[in-house]
Formats: C-alpha cells, sequence, structure tokens
C-alpha cells in the first residue's frame, strides 16, 4: 500500500482523476512563477501529474493472440496493481459508445465548417453569447472538451498551437486577401482570445487554492496551451482595438442595436478579463465586479437579437482533445441559466472583495468565511478560490493569538506584551523570568495552532458536502491539539503559581480554548448532516440528543469563561487606577463577546433538546417513516453514526445504552404499538411541559444573541445574513412551539387507542420550506 | 398490480448465483441490462473485473425461459480504512419487472452472501434523487453516512450508504500500516466507483 501512495498505480478509491491524464495531456503545461501558497495538511485530491516520457510502438500482435489462446473465455488476466479504476478506464475499440475514433458509415473525422467564411452581425451575436454559456458551464465544473473547446473557432485559434500571438487565428498559413477575415470575424478573434486568456487566469487562481479536480473543476487543457505567456495587455489591446474599429461607422453597415450588442459583449469581456487578472492589484478591486456586473443587463437584453449558428460548435472536436475517454455530449446550458449563474459570480466576487476591509480579527474572518459557505446558491469554485486568496495572502496577524485572547484571556498577565520584551538571563543555567517563560509557552502553542487553524479555514473553502465530511478531519486534528494545550496549560498554571496571580488566569486557558472550538465545530458537522439530509426521520431524536449534548458543554465552558470575564472586571474596577479602568472597560467589552456565544450556545442547546424530546415522541407515535431494517440493529446504526467522534477525548459520545435510554425512555417494543407507560406519560401535562420549556428558553436565548447584535457576535462583517440567520433560528422555535402545540392537541382530543388522526410533514431540505436548513421543523397536518 | 399478481409473476422467477463458466450465456445480458440506464457503456474489463473475482457475489433473476430480469454485482474486499468492506456495484431490473421486490430480493441475497464471509460493512452510491433506490437499501437498514458533490459523470450529487454487519467496524484500523495507514484512513477520498462510473442507481426498480 505505501508503494501505491507513492506510485501512479494506485487505487480507485485514491483518485478519481480520468484517464485522459494517461496518454500525457493534461493541465497547461507552462510554469508559472510560483505563487505564494500555504498549504493545508488535509487530504485533498489535486491532479496528477502527466508522466513525460516519450511514446515507442512496439508489434505485439502476434505474441498478443498466441497468448490469448491459452485463456479460458471470461478469465481476467491481472496483477495486484489492477484495479477497479483501471477497468473502468478501459475502451473497447469500434464500439461507437466507447470508441470517440469511430466512424459511422460514410461519417467524416472532421466537420466541414469555414471558419473564414463571412457571418452576420447577429450571426456574431449569437456566437459569443453560445461562448459565454459555454465558459459558464466550465465554471459549474464540466471539462473544456464538452463546453468551450467544442468551438470550432477556439479550436482553430488554440490548434496547431500557435507559435506567436500573431499566429492564433482562424487559419494558419498564407491565405489569399479575398479570404482575409473581415471586421466581424476580427471583432470574434479579439473576444475568443480574450475568452481564452479568461479561462487561463481561471486555471491559475482555482489551482492556487485546494480544490478538487473533477468534482469542484476541470483544469485539464488537453494540450492546448491557453495563451499563458501573452501578458494581459495584449488582450486589451485586441479588444480595444475590436470596440474602435466596430464604433467606426465608416468600416461597416451595422444596424445601430445590433453594433451595441456587439459592443457591449466586448466591453463586457475586457472588465471580466480585467477583474479575473491574477495580479490584479490588492488595492484597486473594491469595485473590480460591480463594474463586470454593470455590464451584464445589455447583454441579456439584447441576446435575442441573435441567430444561432449551431454548426460553429462540433461534437468532433473531442476526437483529437481525448481519445481515451469515450464520446461525450456537448454541455447545454440555457443562457438564461448561464447568466443567471455569471451574475453570481460576480455578486460572490464582489462580496469576496470585502473581505479585505474587514475587522483584522480571525473570529470575523470566521463569520464571513462560514456566511460566504453558506451563501445561496452556493458560490462557484472560482469564486470560492477568489476568497481563499484573499485570505491567505501573506498576512502579519498573529491569528491563534488574538482568537485566544478574545476568548479566553482577556487584558491577561499570560498576553502581556512586556513578557515578549523581556531577555533570557545571560546564563543559560539560570532560569529565565516567569513572564518571558510565559511568553515562550504562549508562542509555542500558537506555531503548533496555526496549522490546525489553517485547516478549518481550509475547509470553510470547500463545497458544502466537503465541507462537513472535512470538519470531522480538522476536529481530529483539534482533538490533538487539545492534548499539547493541556501539557503546555500545565506550564501555564505552574508559572501563574508560582507568580503568585493564579486568580488572574482562567484555568487551563488554552485546553478550555481548543475545546470551545472543537465543539463548535462538532455542531457545524451535524447541523450540516441535517442541511444535507443526510439523517433519516427517526434518526432526529438522537441527532438533536447529540447536538444538544455537545453543546451543552460548550455551554458550561462558557459559563465558567463568563464568570472569568466577569472576576476580572471586579478586580480591575476595584484598583480604580486608570490602567485598570482602561482594563475593565476593555474586559467589559471582550465580556459582550462572550455573552453572545453563551446566549447562542444555551439556545441551540435548549432548541435541539426540545426537538429531540418531541421527535422521540414522534417515534411513538408512529408519526415518523421507520424503516424494517431487517439487517441492522440500533447499536451498529449508532456505532455509524457516532463514527466520526468515538476518538475524541474527552469523549462526546454516550455509551449505547445511556443513548437509548434516552432516544427509548419508554421500555420496547419500541416499534410496536406504544407501551402503556408511553400512553400514561402522553397525557402528563409534564412531559409536554419540558418540551415547552425547551423551546421557550431557546426562544429567549436566541432573542439575547439578537438584542446583543451583530457586532458582539463578532459577525460585524456580515451582519445582514447574521441577522437571517438568527432569525431564522428563531422562527424554528416559534414553528416547532406550533407542531409541539398541534400533536399535543390530537393527543389530548384523540381517545386513547385510536388513530390520532394527524400526519407530520417533514420539509425537505433546499426548497425554501425550512427556516433554517439545519434546524429540521415539521409541521402537523390534519390526515 | 395487485399484491396477488405481483406474488404470482415474483413466484415464475429463479434466482440463482452467477457462475464463471457460463460468462457466455450470462454475460451479455448482465451488459445489456445494466447499460441500458448508463449514459457510457462499461467495457468488458469492469464486468469481469467484479465477475471474475466475485462471481459468487452476484446474483441474478431469471424468468421461466432462463431470460434475465435483475442482476446484482458485487465485490468484498479489505479497504484501507481496515474493514472488509463489501461493495454493492451494480444492480439492474429489467423495466417490465420493476415494483414487485427483485431488487430488494437480489440485494438481500447478496448481503446475506457478504455477511456469510464475514464483511464487517456494506457500502453503495446512489443519486440523491433516486427515491426508489434510497428507499430500498434504507428499509433494509443502510444509512446515508456522506453526501458526494458532483459525483457522477452527469454532475448529479450521490449519497453514500453504509450498513454496519458487525460491532466494533467503525474503530477498526488497518494492522501494521503505523502512522502513514492513520493518515490515510483520514483521507477521505471516495470509495466507489467515481465520476468514471456513470450514474448506476437509475437501474434500481422502485419497490
Amino acid at each position: 500500500m505505501a508503494e501505491d501512495r507513492l506510485g501512479h498505480a494506485t487505487t480507485c478509491e485514491d483518485h478519481i482523476t480520468p484517464i485522459v491524464n494517461h496518454d500525457g495531456t493534461g493541465a497547461s503545461q507552462e510554469v508559472r512563477p510560483a505563487e505564494k501558497r500555504l498549504s493545508a495538511g488535509l487530504p485533498l485530491r489535486q491532479a496528477m501529474k502527466p508522466p513525460l516520457a516519450e511514446p515507442k510502438t512496439y508489434d505485439i500482435t502476434e505474441k498478443f493472440t498466441k497468448a490469448c489462446s491459452a485463456l479460458e473465455v471470461g478469465q481476467l488476466v491481472k496483477d495486484e496493481y489492477f484495479t477497479l479504476f483501471e477497468s473502468i478506464g478501459a475502451l473497447e475499440i469500434m464500439d461507437p459508445k466507447m470508441d470517440s475514433g469511430f466512424l459511422q458509415p460514410g461519417e467524416t473525422l472532421e466537420d466541414a465548417y469555414d471558419t473564414l467564411a463571412p457571418i452576420l452581425p447577429e450571426e456574431l451575436i449569437s456566437i459569443l453569447d453560445q461562448l459565454l454559456c459555454h465558459e459558464i458551464a466550465w465554471h459549474t465544473g464540466y471539462p473544456l472538451s464538452q463546453t468551450l473547446f467544442t468551438s470550432v473557432y477556439i479550436d482553430k485559434l488554440l490548434w496547431p498551437e500557435p507559435k506567436t500571438f500573431e499566429q492564433a487565428q482562424f487559419y494558419r498559413g498564407e491565405i489569399s486577401d479575398d479570404r482575409r477575415p473581415g471586421l466581424l470575424l476580427e471583432v470574434l478573434r479579439a473576444y475568443c482570445l480574450a475568452l481564452v486568456k479568461c479561462c487561463d487566469f481561471t486555471i491559475a487562481r482555482i489551482t492556487s487554492r485546494d480544490y478538487f479536480e473533477e468534482e469542484d473543476f476541470c483544469t485539464h487543457t488537453y494540450n492546448r496551451v491557453l495563451l499563458v505567456q501573452t501578458p494581459m495587455d495584449v488582450f486589451q489591446r485586441e479588444l480595444d482595438a475590436a470596440i474602435e474599429r466596430l464604433e467606426d461607422h465608416s468600416e461597416m453597415d451595422i444596424e445601430a442595436s445590433l453594433r451595441g450588442a456587439l459592443i457591449a459583449r466586448l466591453k463586457f469581456r475586457k472588465r471580466f478579463l480585467s477583474a479575473l487578472d491574477i495580479d490584479f492589484p490588492i488595492d484597486y478591486i473594491r469595485h473590480c465586479w460591480e463594474q463586470v456586473s454593470r455590464k451584464l443587463p445589455t447583454i441579456s437584453t439584447t441576446h435575442q437579437l441573435g441567430k444561432v449558428v449551431p454548426e460553429s460548435f462540433s461534437f468532433k472536436i473531442q476526437r483529437r482533445l481525448a481519445s481515451t475517454v469515450p464520446p461525450r455530449p456537448i454541455v447545454e446550458l440555457e443562457f438564461k441559466d448561464a447568466f443567471e449563474k455569471l451574475q453570481q459570480l460576480c455578486i460572490d466576487c464582489d462580496e469576496a472583495t470585502r473581505f479585505v476591509d474587514i475587522e483584522p480579527d480571525p473570529l470575523e474572518y470566521q463569520s464571513f468565511l462560514w456566511a460566504f459557505a453558506s451563501r445561496t446558491p452556493t458560490p462557484l469554485p472560482y469564486s470560492r478560490a477568489y476568497l481563499a486568496s484573499l485570505l491567505f495572502q501573506e498576512s502579519s496577524l498573529n491569528i491563534p493569538l488574538i482568537d485566544l485572547r478574545s476568548l479566553v484571556l482577556p487584558c491577561s498577565p499570560v498576553l502581556d506584551p512586556t513578557n515578549w520584551a523581556l531577555s533570557p538571563p545571560r546564563n543559560p543555567m539560570l532560569p529565565k523570568p516567569p513572564r518571558l517563560q510565559l511568553a515562550l509557552f504562549i508562542d509555542e502553542f500558537v506555531e503548533r495552532a496555526g496549522q490546525c487553524y489553517l485547516d478549518l479555514w481550509t475547509a470553510l473553502g470547500q463545497n458544502r458536502c466537503r465541507l462537513r465530511r472535512m470538519l470531522t478531519h480538522v476536529v481530529t486534528g483539534w482533538d490533538q491539539l487539545q492534548m499539547d494545550a493541556g501539557i503546555v496549560d500545565e506550564d501555564i498554571m505552574r508559572v501563574v503559581t508560582e507568580m503568585g496571580i493564579r486568580e488572574q488566569v482562567l484555568e487551563y486557558p488554552l485546553t478550555t480554548w481548543v475545546y470551545h472550538k472543537k465543539l463548535w465545530m462538532i455542531e457545524k458537522v451535524v447541523l450540516l448532516g441535517f442541511e444535507q439530509d443526510i439523517y433519516l426521520h427517526d434518526e432526529f431524536a438522537g441527532m438533536y440528543l447529540f447536538l444538544s449534548s455537545v453543546t451543552g458543554r460548550r455551554r458550561d465552558l462558557l459559563t465558567t469563561i463568563k464568570a472569568h470575564f466577569d472576576d476580572r472586571k471586579r478586580m480591575f474596577l476595584s484598583q480604580n487606577t486608570p490602567e485598570a479602568l482602561t482594563n475593565a472597560q476593555e474586559t467589559d467589552d471582550g465580556t459582550r463577546y462572550i455573552s453572545s456565544l453563551l446566549h447562542d450556545a444555551s439556545g441551540i442547546s435548549a432548541l435541539s433538546s426540545a426537538l429531540s424530546k418531541f421527535y422521540t415522541k414522534l417515534n411513538y407515535l408512529n408519526l415518523l417513516p421507520r424503516p424494517t431494517r431487517p439487517f441492522s440493529t440500533e447499536d451498529l446504526r449508532y456505532e455509524l453514526r457516532m463514527k466520526p467522534f468515538l476518538t475524541l477525548t474527552p469523549p462526546e459520545v454516550y455509551p449505547f445504552a445511556d443513548f437509548a435510554a434516552q432516544v427509548q425512555p419508554y421500555a420496547p417494543p419500541f416499534f410496536d404499538s406504544p407501551p402503556p407507560s408511553f400512553s400514561e406519560a402522553l397525557r402528563t401535562p409534564e412531559s409536554w411541559l419540558e418540551i415547552e420549556d425547551s423551546v421557550k428558553r431557546a426562544k429567549e436565548e436566541f432573542s439575547a444573541v439578537k438584542k446583543l447584535g451583530a457586532k458582539a457576535a463578532k459577525s460585524d462583517s456580515v451582519a445582514i445574513s447574521w441577522v437571517k440567520d438568527v432569525q431564522g433560528v428563531l422562527a424554528s422555535c416559534v414553528a416547532l412551539g406550533v407542531a409541539v402545540a398541534g400533536v399535543k392537541a390530537a393527543v389530548e382530543e384523540g381517545e386513547e387507542g385510536r388513530e390520532l388522526g394527524i400526519r407530520f410533514e417533514i420539509p425537505g431540505i433546499g426548497i425554501g420550506k425550512r427556516y433554517a436548513e439545519g434546524w429540521v421543523v415539521g409541521k402537523v397536518v390534519k390526515s | 398490480m395487485s399484491e396477488k399478481t405481483a406474488e404470482a409473476s415474483k413466484d415464475e422467477l429463479q434466482y440463482v448465483q452467477y457462475q464463471a463458466e457460463k460468462e457466455e450465456q450470462y454475460l451479455p445480458a448482465i451488459r445489456q441490462l445494466i447499460s441500458k440506464d448508463l449514459s457510457e457503456p462499461y467495457s468488458i474489463y469492469v464486468y469481469r473485473y467484479f465477475l471474475y473475482q466475485w462471481g459468487d457475489l452476484c446474483y441474478m433473476a431469471l424468468d421461466a425461459e432462463g431470460n434475465l430480469i435483475g442482476v446484482v454485482v458485487c465485490k468484498l474486499e479489505p479497504h484501507r480504512s481496515g474493514t472488509y468492506r463489501g461493495y454493492i456495484a451494480m444492480l439492474a431490473v429489467r423495466e417490465t419487472h420493476r415494483g414487485k421486490g427483485i431488487a430488494t430480493k437480489l440485494v438481500c441475497m447478496a448481503i446475506d452472501a457478504m455477511a456469510e464471509r464475514n464483511a464487517d460493512e456494506i457500502v453503495l452510491e446512489t443519486e440523491v434523487t433516486n427515491t426508489a433506490s434510497l428507499k430500498l437499501y434504507e428499509r433494509l437498514g443502510f444509512l446515508r453516512s456522506k453526501r458526494l458533490h458532483r459525483y457522477y459523470l452527469n454532475g448529479n450529487t450521490a449519497f453514500r450508504l453504509v450498513l454496519y454487519l458487525k460491532e466494533g467496524t467503525a474503530l477498526k484500523r488497518p494492522e501494521g500500516m503505523g502512522q502513514l495507514m492513520d493518515q490515510m484512513d483520514q483521507m477521505d477520498q471516495y470509495g466507489g466507483m467515481g465520476r468514471l462510473c456513470r450514474s448506476l442507481s437509475e437501474g434500481t426498480e422502485s419497490l
């Protein structure tokens, strides 16, 4: 297995890079100046490097035929390195569905489309719009071979590879003067060249960050070089010249509306190219996407002027791009859809540029990243890479340190800047001053925590499905960090005790900090599970129970932290010096953040507890579908569900017996008619009161969060979406109250042993029927 | 269709294990049945990859004339996570015979066979929109463990479904592989047929 990992003969599970890479084709092979990039220590599937060896050919037909005759039909000859992945990559020659080189009788290898034939202005409009559709389809994850590279014009420009920029024409070599492309073809050429450069920039941006080849995005360029070496201004010049010629009415008689439509498209392309430029100076990025957006409406309103030229896109070009994959259809993305996605791309990138202006605080960053990852529709890979490249720019910010200070070390002697100003004694045998020791402990820890922080941020930049799964790995990393934090904490506590300032420092501050972040991530994993429809309805009770338990721990931590903040403030106030008063004020400000977290954690814990108890009741009332599951048992399913968290220290997962006692409180038989103990309990007000109280408490807590505001939650930079989120959770509380009342009423009105006469409907994901995607609240419907 | 007729026509079917020596008899029909729902066909090597190594985990439903009505194709081997993992690679039932529990029966036979052979767990992928397939597996005890973004060639998203057969499966680790394997266990790669593998789930029947 070890060799497997290093060589390319890995199993199919190791990478899903398509077979096309094996023939030596791959992404642009031009080398860019190495970009600054912090790499995350996370499992990421990257594009495979193509082998470089020159192919040699031997005729083995005879030997092969002879060897084959010794085999039985169906016998598989393979070594242990031949994997499913490779067998899937195999093609059958002369099978028209697999062999892209196969020609039907009478079929020609290439299309006869003439790229020098004059085109009409309306045809040009349509070609440009179709190119735009393909470009956006590519952005959404389809390969170039099924999108842009199906354009005969783009193909002619890029293949055979032009040696100089001037050679990139819709023809090669000499042509007679009467064949020379006219104005409209020159316009098309300028647009196409800029479009190709846009693709080059897009690939450069996305590959500079962590992404998943084929899943998020396809970078293959099939040995076409996307004008990598040609500098940006050359393309701008071509576009300018084309615009100028179009604006000059004397050159060609074109109807004004068509002329305007063409100019608008060129101007859009110019802005878009400029915004995509990877060297775009950061000081000017604030408005660059807005400027692209402004060019869009005209394109949309003039789209209907176009006259389609379907022949200018060909399915056959694929043959020359990737002979080792089956022929695949041209991706048809409707103009309307493509245009919407393009608009969204501009809006998302514009949103991302706001990042450069937000307060330099890792917690604000975290909120920003979370909000960006939660945007609907979900941002395209390019937009995510764009934000990530802004985030991971070199920064002098000491990220974990600021976070530590905010959560556990307010105006703390442990983080006193003067600690770092002390020099070690000349004689290394002498002990270092205690304050210097503190500084060194913190430095050591902060450096250790940096990678974990980076991993969290990287996860936040992934697609939503990945985010959930990657977070479980990040949690494991933080779990290890927590152990290390414990060791440093021992040292810190020893030193502050020696210094006689122990009461000024929160007990085990680093462990507390790591643990808090870890619990927060576990909560997100569970909520993302609900959001992604991972849990079946009869699992809701158990998963909300787990969420409630994890958040309960975080709430307890925060309660201790809050008490510490209050102590600190009291202490500063009692000192009554100007410096102490400043510290008191600063601590007080910091308390707002802690209070916001505490209310939020209490709210989450209460709401999930209410949901857990409610769904438990619904399970017994047979209001939720429950599969028979002949091959599975409750404890095996529990083990599978808890898998990502089983190894954590301290343990977060209830032993199965405890879990079962909570989600099956009324002894089995669970799934047959409700046990008598349950029927009795159902009619006591207490069993409903518990749920109603939790809902009420959750509502109060979230209202308190809302009242404290976005700034206290360190979400000032995303205040609008933050408020929306809080309101969503509050609405979920209200909806739950209604649902509980509905079921309760049905139970009270119904006679014992009778059908309740109601159904319970669970809203699906992503259809706007949930107030918050992670909080699944169903509703009662009379049946 | 009433339950009675469904029972009757189901009764006519014969459920048999695949046999390698009968490749010429069955493989063309298996390929045809499975390819029908795929945007791209698999080469014969994919079928042989499974059938040559795990032919005994392939079950077929045949009608009275011996025509292939349904098929399930699986594999079972040590997974790098340390578990002995079964994988349901293909499942298809002829369109005219759907809705009669044939796929369920085939899957049950495959699960039994894999459990018999000591499998720790059984996994598969299916499209998130394929409710019939999801229902089929979830009724048997599978849970959704992951959502896989753009898993299939057509850009569709999948669920990974998992069924644990043995206690302690979640905590299994590969033997004697030390840290490297620890890291690999953390790898969150697709364990299945992957994007190249076309969408298989369309071939599953509704219950």
